[in-house]
């Protein structure tokens, strides 16, 4: 009788294995969808795997609630949190569309007491949440990361640079902050020895003083990662001295005549690099290290087809490029007084695909494009792109805008880049014909041959991808969890025939495609992984034709059309029309509540136009 | 009265009248089957007539004013206009619909009823081409960036 008692205090559901034992074994198991799989078994490892959890990402912070997050998970050490949809980053989202922080952090200020490190991801922040997280959290505190957030000022951040003496990750890239001064950075240097990484790369902050950067470099000892924003490098002379760990440095910029940069030396270890508006001129002061380079951002650099050609050679064990297809072109005073051709182009990547072999992620941007100022050299094309797929074999990660493809380049990919888990094409839009459409065939062999894909997008034009096209995107790609489909198809037959497949798909984005309402309803209920949907482009019906895919758990979200103000290429600002999006999500928590004017949930809208 | 469809070429898009600027050519042609209708239509730029049908109904009879564009036929067309009157041939049971396209007019005889369908079937062209409405656009630091560069 003794022995069973004890017996039953120690195990779980009477299969003998004690809890004990699971819960240390527990701490082995970190891959995400393992601890979903583990949660799954039973109700005592669900209550075990929640009790040890120590990282959780909600992928939008509409699907739930804080009181829900801190019920299941109250020993959370990491959170990170998303919210805008994707298409934010271009420009397309209403700024105060939402995602407000402050319900999370009041939830984290109350009862999140391991909580080490925070991640913010498109959501609007404000000082006020910012100083409650200092106060509450402030000492806990490691790793802070507000990525393209807004909504706050430098003044929120004076709070986090007073308080948070245990930061080691402050990072704010993208983020829109309003700048009061510099005093946060000040605030930061006196208070922090043991920051790691510090980024504030494409924020506006100009005041930022060079004096705080480089105390904050002699302070902290461990200080390996460094981004900013646009400042003087010759004024970075102190803070290059003293940072002798640093590995990454971005930002910066070349007001200086070029012979000044020969004297500017940089730390022993700099491996991943960035200079902003480094030039053909200052591009020789890299080459000393130049064979150390694994990572190198020249998005925003002024660099033509030769000279990329010329530093791309000496970087032999580059892993990550970013670069972009941008004509070099010098304005003053907005006027154009000089043209040179600023591109990577067929040939960079041919000496790419020579020269570096260990090379992972690629991305090719979008520069600017100047009427009649097209570089044959400078444009990305087949020819490129096999070239890149058959030299760079280690490929995991490729982002490329193109003026030209054809199937069989898409055939090399499928046959050779067999490490592709991220692929994502845009054709551009020139006038010129394009040498081989439809890209039915060379999709398909990519999707069959790349079979660790995991994300795939592919913008196309009319004509670019047929419905059949479409059916062998959903045929032929078992493992893909997220899709950017754009301009592809002919009719809603594609739609519904891609939706047969695609068993894996959780995040969808569509734009620029001709289904219509219910095409696009049926299709989501097809989906069986599906769990977010956003579309802009599609043929709107008289009838709420969208009520189709109206079931329990599933908010549907319209941003109907409106009059947006962009920057036309002259810069002058235009009124253009926005078209409408559809966003639908799983969620546990209902409806949201804080909808702006420009965001209408569809059960009024279709309540409406009844 | 009956009213005879007319066809009136007042910007020359025709070539053959090269000599005589000023004349407008006049084309008798009675039109009244649906399917030349649908024709007319599907030949125009859905765009304009989005917009047409948008500020405009059956009982509009505003003219707009158009410009003539050059004479490269492929550029897209002037303003095509359509409006059918409401007050039209009472005794017969048709209006007249009239459509301006392209320097070209045309008028039509048909039944309320029809006109109405055309005015549909028009609309529904229309929203197939939603692509020509979105431009690609590009990530929001490239375009502070090329802003910036712009202003050194």
């Amino acid at each position: 009788m003794e022995e069973d008692r004890k017996v039953s205090k120690t195990t779980s559901d009477g299969n003998g294995m004690p809890d004990l034992v699971f819960q240390r074994v527990i701490d082995y198991i970190h891959d995400a969808r393992d601890r979903d799989a583990v949660s799954l078994v039973c109700r005592r490892w669900c209550e075990i795997d929640a009790g040890a959890r120590k990282h959780v990402t909600i992928a939008l912070c509409y699907t739930t609630t804080p009181r829900m997050l801190l019920r299941r998970f109250p020993n959370l050490e990491s959170l990170k949190l998303k919210a805008k949809p994707r298409a934010a980053m271009f420009n397309l989202i209403p700024e105060d569309w939402g995602g407000y922080v402050t319900a999370w952090v009041e939830e984290i200020a109350r009862s999140f007491r391991g909580l080490k490190a925070l991640h913010f991801r498109r959501m609007i922040v404000r000082d006020s949440d910012l100083e409650l997280l200092a106060q509450a959290r402030g000492l806990e505190l490691q790793s802070l990361k507000l990525d393209k957030c807004s909504g706050f000022s430098t003044d929120g951040l004076l709070h986090i640079g007073r308080s948070c003496k245990n930061l080691r990750t402050l990072f704010l890239e993208e983020s829109s902050i309003i700048e009061k001064d510099g005093k946060w950075l000040h605030e930061l240097a006196l208070n922090n020895n043991v920051l790691e990484t510090l980024n504030f790369y494409m924020t506006d902050l100009v005041q930022a003083r060079f004096q705080d950067l480089e105390l904050i470099a002699r302070n902290c000892r461990s200080l390996v990662s460094v981004k900013i924003s646009d400042c003087e490098l010759m004024d970075l002379v102190g803070f290059f001295r003293a940072a002798t760990a640093l590995q990454e440095f971005g930002g910066g910029s070349f007001d200086e005549q070029p012979e000044t940069y020969s004297s500017l030396s940089f730390p022993p270890k700099l491996c991943c690099l960035g200079l902003t508006y480094m030039g053909q001129n200052q591009m020789p002061i890299i080459f000393p290290f130049a064979s150390l380079l694994k990572r190198l951002d020249l998005l925003y650099a002024l660099l033509d087809t030769d000279d990329h050609c010329l530093l791309i050679q000496r970087c032999p064990n580059l892993e990550v490029l970013e670069i972009s297809l941008s004509h070099g072109l010098k304005y003053k005073s907005g006027i154009l007084v000089q043209q040179t051709r600023n591109v990577i182009g067929n040939r960079g990547l041919e000496v790419l695909a020579r020269c570096c072999k260990r090379l992972r992620r690629l991305r090719i941007e979008r520069g600017a494009d100047e009427q009649g100022m097209e570089d044959e050299r400078g444009l990305v094309s087949h020819s490129g792109l096999m070239a890149l797929a058959l030299g760079c074999l280690e490929l995991q990660y490729l982002a490329v805008y193109v003026s030209d493809i054809t199937n069989s380049s898409l055939e090399y990919f499928g046959r050779y880049s067999k490490n592709l888990c991220d692929f994502r094409l845009v054709l551009l839009e020139q006038r010129e014909g394009v040498s081989d459409l439809p890209l039915d065939d060379g999709v398909r062999a990519l999707l069959q041959g790349c079979n660790k894909l995991r994300r795939f997008a592919l913008y196309l034009r009319p004509g670019g991808l047929t419905d059949v096209g479409l059916g062998y995107i959903g045929k032929y790609s078992p493992n893909v969890k997220w899709m950017l489909l754009g301009s592809l198809g002919e009719s809603d037959a594609g739609i519904l025939e891609f939706s047969k497949g695609c068993p894996s798909l959780q995040k969808l984005e569509i734009r620029c495609c001709c289904f219509s309402e219910q095409a696009l309803a049926i299709s989501v209920l097809q989906l069986r992984s599906l769990r977010y949907l956003w579309v802009q482009g599609y043929r709107a019906s008289k009838t709420p034709d969208l009520l189709a895919m109206a079931r329990p758990f599933w908010n549907i979200e319209l941003i109907p059309e409106r009059q947006v103000v962009v920057a036309d290429p002259h810069g002058a600002a235009v009124s253009v029309e926005d078209p409408a999006h559809i966003l639908a999500y799983y969620s546990l928590a209902g409806p949201r509540t804080d909808f702006p004017d420009t965001v209408v949930p569809f059960e009024a809208a279709a309540f409406l136009n009844a | 009265m009956s009213r005879s469809a007319v066809e009136l070429d007042f910007f020359r898009m025709e070539k053959e009248s090269a000599g005589k600027p000023q004349q407008p050519k006049k084309l008798f042609d009675r039109r009244r089957s649906f399917r030349d209708i649908q024709s007319v239509i599907s030949k125009m730029n859905p765009e304009i007539l989005k917009s047409v049908i948008a500020t405009g109904s059956v009982e509009n009879g505003n003219l707009l004013a158009s410009k003539p564009k050059d004479d490269d036929p492929f550029l897209s067309p002037a303003l095509p206009l359509l409006s059918a009157p409401a007050f039209g041939n009472r005794v017969s049971g048709t209006t007249s619909l009239t459509i301006f396209y392209n320097g070209t007019i045309s008028v039509f005889d048909v039944s309320l009823n029809k006109a109405e369908n055309i005015l549909k079937l028009a609309a529904e062209n229309v929203s197939k081409t939603v692509d020509s409405d979105l431009p690609l656009t590009r990530g929001k630091s490239l375009e502070r960036f090329l802003q910036k560069r712009k202003e050194r």
